[in-house]
C-alpha cells in the first residue's frame, strides 16, 4: 500500500516543475513555443493572488507615468519646432 | 489606468453582485498579462443595478468616447437600457458586462467564479477555464494572444499528471 502512495506522490509534478521542464506536446510547451516567458509565470505562481494584483497595480501606474512623461516630452518637442 | 482599490472597496461595501473578468482576473490567476482597465460581470437584478449606481456614481462614469460637452446621466434606467458598458471614470476605465461571450449572463459566470482575496477584499474572480472560453468566444487578436498563457496555467494548476 505504501509503495503505491509513494509512487503516486512521486509521479506528481508541482506547477513550477511543469513550467520549468515542459513536457513535449503539452500546453506549457506550446506556450513556450508561442513566445511566453515561462519564468514570469513561475515567479507569479510563487505569489498570492493579492500580491499579483498589487504588482499589477504598480505596473499600471509605472506605465501610466511613462505615457504621461512621453506626452509632455512630445508637447515640448513640438513647441521647439 | 485604473485604481483598483477604490473600485473594489466601493463595490464590496455596496454589496454589488459582481465577478471580476478580463485582465485583472487573468493577472490574479498568475498571468504576466498587463491590463489597464477593470472589467466585471454584474447581475442585472433591479436591486443590483441600484447598488452599482451607488457604488460607482462618485467616480463620475461616462461612456468612453462620449462627447465631453453632452450631459450623461448614470442611473438605474441607463443601466437597465443597456447590457455592456465601457466607462471612463475618475479612477480609470471600468467595463461592466451583463453577459460574457462564451460563458453567459451573471448566473453562469457566478457558477464559474472563485473567491480570491484581492487588496484586502474577498471578491469573485472568473476561473481560468471560464476566461479561456470567454477569450475564445471574443475572438479578437488581443484575446487570442493571451490563450496560450492561460492554457499553460490551466495545465500546470490541474491535478493531472
Amino acid at each position: 500500500m505504501l509503495w503505491k502512495v509513494t509512487k503516486i506522490i512521486g509521479m506528481k509534478k508541482t506547477p513550477e516543475e511543469k513550467l520549468l521542464n515542459p513536457k513535449p506536446g503539452s500546453k506549457v510547451a506550446a506556450a513556450q513555443e508561442f513566445g511566453i516567458d515561462l519564468t514570469l509565470l513561475v515567479e507569479n505562481l510563487r505569489l498570492t493572488p493579492d500580491q499579483r494584483i498589487r504588482n499589477l497595480q504598480k505596473s499600471m501606474r509605472n506605465l501610466h507615468r511613462l505615457r504621461q512623461d512621453a506626452e509632455v516630452r512630445g508637447v515640448q518637442n513640438h513647441d521647439r519646432t | 489606468m485604473i485604481e483598483l482599490e477604490p473600485a473594489l472597496k466601493s463595490l464590496t461595501e455596496n454589496k454589488v453582485e459582481f465577478v471580476i473578468i478580463g485582465g485583472v482576473a487573468i493577472s490574479a490567476h498568475g498571468s504576466a498579462y498587463l491590463t489597464q482597465d477593470f472589467d466585471f460581470c454584474y447581475s442585472r437584478s433591479k436591486e443590483n443595478l441600484s447598488k452599482i449606481v451607488s457604488a460607482l456614481s462618485s467616480f463620475n462614469p461616462r461612456p468612453r468616447g462620449f462627447p465631453v460637452d453632452l450631459p450623461y446621466l448614470f442611473d438605474e434606467t441607463t443601466l437597465r437600457n443597456g447590457t455592456n458598458f465601457t466607462f471612463r471614470t475618475s479612477i480609470g476605465d471600468i467595463d461592466l458586462l451583463g453577459e460574457v461571450a462564451g460563458v453567459g449572463i451573471y448566473d453562469a459566470v457566478d457558477t464559474e467564479a472563485e473567491i480570491k482575496n484581492l487588496l484586502g477584499y474577498a471578491v469573485k474572480v472568473l476561473s481560468i477555464e471560464g476566461l479561456i472560453r470567454a477569450k475564445r468566444a471574443a475572438g479578437r487578436t488581443k484575446d487570442l494572444l493571451v490563450l496560450p498563457e492561460l492554457e499553460a496555467l490551466r495545465e500546470v494548476l490541474s491535478d493531472e499528471e
